[in-house]
């Protein structure tokens, strides 16, 4: 029981993380896309 | 580990590290506000950004607008009065919200691909009443979402540093106000990228931080041998925790997420092809986010924590600055802060597009609004909104009560808006009357006007039935069709006819949003079946569109201006 709830608490953290992930590189990206052809990100 | 009843030992961040920390995010936030700012801002760009913005700025602003300060503070409070299962009744079902409904929000984009509200779609769609009371609701909401922003920021402030509330809600509004006015929703989005990188880093290290503080997995046994937890609470399938958090907050998010301005605007900002993966995305980071930030109320319930001044919205920061260092503290305020403002300047950005588009726009005719005009009542109306917001926060208004009604309305909107992208059958009244007559249901069952018994009670508990099944087949039929749509809400209602009478009316939040549905559904119907009206989708497309078409000029200076960046 005890181990099923540490892992139930922290596995949240670690999907966030992964989220973060995907984001942060998805942005980046299209920031450079967006330099490279001379025009605004938003 | 001992339980903290008070203020006393709680590291708090002073004067200067609150203001320091403000001065940093927000200066941040004005910085990349002013980096995307033009001279000449064109009215659409700052109501949908051109509606083309990519995947990650979508993602990123969809997860932080629908993170507000209030989720964080009620998913720990579910954790805490729950047990195991509250974080999951609240974060979940939130999350998968925004899941359900993008099958919706893929037809209303392809209906009205450059539409700025979902109030001007309806205007195009119905008339001018429909879209009165779709403006209205997100008005009214988002106005109580502002307040309720400002009340948080000055609750967190006035807890960490000796800074008294006022000034704290003063500091937030300004803040937000500032870097949300120039460029508008393009200001709105970029920052929430910032902000959402705040929020969700700050919930990988402190959830694991405060957990390894607070004595590990030891927490859980000495929890429950110290008496701290009822059985209830160790039960992760708590019928407790379904029926008094699960079930109407199923009910009242639906609502949420198709009424509410903040998401249609986003809807409309995002490229087409990326709206699935945003959606995705953002139903992920907002369900790991919440639920995890719930896991710090499940602790606080195992460590026997009281919290500060018996007030649940002071557990995440109480928690926080019981169990780690100041520099953890710090980001752990910078999270809330993130999560707040970046809600607060959707709300900015969302009222004003409504003022923009639904009152000033579409009363002058699209070819006859003037652009110039058009943006400085956008910009008056953020004025406006925040002056009215920090109005209500000071004033001590109960929001919550306001809240539900809001939500109330959005829960009668729900069947009549959905229903008016698809079958071209239901007219202005049948939409207008369903929607008046479900409020006028739902106001005495919520509030408990009368007391739910004896044939009012077989009523309304009959209205719940055909409620469930309109709130699981509207889900059903938006990812398998009308087929599927029909079959799931007729059998869930037949299931629940075995279950419902003698049993919901002690749970008035569900009986009436529930109702709130069935209502609106059974008026809407109604009216709609028989009417001849074979209504036109294309016509949608004709009236809603752009109001500003300086875009050729403007274009060709930011591309000198990025070039030169």
């Amino acid at each position: 029981m005890t181990v099923a709830l540490t892992v139930y608490v922290l596995m949240w953290p670690v999907i966030v993380f992964g989220v973060l992930a995907v984001i942060a590189g998805n942005f980046f990206k299209e920031m450079r896309e967006a330099r490279r052809q001379g025009r605004p990100m938003i | 580990m001992p339980p903290a009843s008070d203020g006393a030992t709680l590291t708090t961040l002073g004067v200067v590290g609150v203001v320091v920390l403000l001065l940093v995010f927000y200066g941040g936030t004005m910085w990349m506000s002013v980096a995307i700012s033009r001279r000449k801002e064109n009215a659409d760009s700052y109501m949908t950004a051109g509606n083309k913005i990519g995947f990650g700025i979508s993602a990123a602003s969809m997860t932080a607008t629908w993170i507000w300060a209030s989720s964080m503070y009620a998913s720990a409070s579910a954790g805490y009065t729950y047990g195991i299962s509250g974080p999951i009744h609240y974060g979940l079902w939130g999350a998968l919200m925004i899941l359900f409904i993008y099958p919706f929000g893929k037809r209303i984009r392809s209906v009205a691909p450059r539409a700025h509200t979902l109030a001007e779609v309806m205007y195009a769609r119905h008339g001018r009443s429909s879209q009165l009371m779709l403006a209205g609701s997100n008005v009214l909401g988002s106005v109580i979402s502002l307040t309720s922003n400002f009340i948080a920021g000055g609750a967190l402030i006035a807890i960490l540093s000796p800074l008294p509330f006022g000034a704290g809600i003063l500091i937030v509004a300004a803040g937000v106000l500032l870097y949300t006015l120039w460029s508008g929703f393009r200001a709105s989005v970029l920052t929430d990228f910032a902000q959402v990188m705040a929020m969700l880093g700050a919930c990988v290290v402190i959830i694991p931080a405060v957990f390894f503080a607070a004595g590990g997995p030891a927490m859980f046994e000495a929890g429950v041998a110290a008496g701290n937890v009822t059985a209830e609470q160790q039960d992760f399938f708590s019928s407790e925790a379904f029926m008094k958090q699960g079930a109407p907050y199923i009910a009242a998010v639906l609502a949420y997420a198709i009424g509410n301005q903040t998401i249609a605007q986003r809807l409309f900002a995002v490229r087409e092809d990326l709206i699935k993966p945003t959606f995705v995305t953002a139903t992920i980071g907002y369900g790991g986010s919440v639920i995890g930030i719930g896991m710090l109320g499940v602790m606080a319930l195992y460590l026997g924590i009281t919290p500060m001044d018996g007030d649940v919205n002071n557990l995440i920061p109480q928690i926080v600055a019981e169990y780690l260092p100041l520099a953890v503290v710090a980001l752990a305020f910078l999270m809330i802060i993130g999560s707040l403002s970046s809600t607060a300047d959707s709300d900015l950005s969302a009222l004003s597009s409504i003022v923009m588009a639904d009152i000033y726009g579409q009363s002058k005719g699209r070819g006859n609004a003037d652009p110039k005009t058009m943006l400085l009542i956008g910009r008056i109306t953020m004025i406006v909104a925040t002056a009215a917001a920090l109005y209500f926060a000071t004033a001590k208004f109960n929001i919550l009560d306001l809240l539900v009604f809001v939500g109330a309305l959005w829960g009668c909107l729900v069947f009549p808006v959905i229903a008016s992208f698809y079958w071209k059958k239901v007219t202005n009244a049948a939409f207008t009357v369903s929607v008046l007559a479900a409020l006028a249901v739902f106001l005495p069952v919520r509030f408990g006007w009368f007391p739910v018994d004896g044939l009012w009670g077989i009523v309304v508990e009959a209205l719940c039935v055909i409620g469930v099944g309109v709130v699981l087949g509207i889900m059903a039929f938006g990812f398998f069709g009308p087929t599927a749509g029909k079959v799931v809400g007729i059998a869930a209602s037949v299931a629940m006819c075995f279950v419902a009478f003698g049993f919901l009316r002690d749970y008035l939040e569900l009986s009436g949003a529930l109702v709130a549905y069935a209502v609106s559904f059974l008026v809407c119907y109604l009216m709609s079946f028989r009417s001849t009206q074979e209504f036109d989708f294309d016509r949608i497309k004709q009236v809603t569109g752009d109001f500003d078409d300086r875009d050729l000029a403007a274009t060709a200076d930011e591309k000198q201006t990025a070039a030169a960046r």
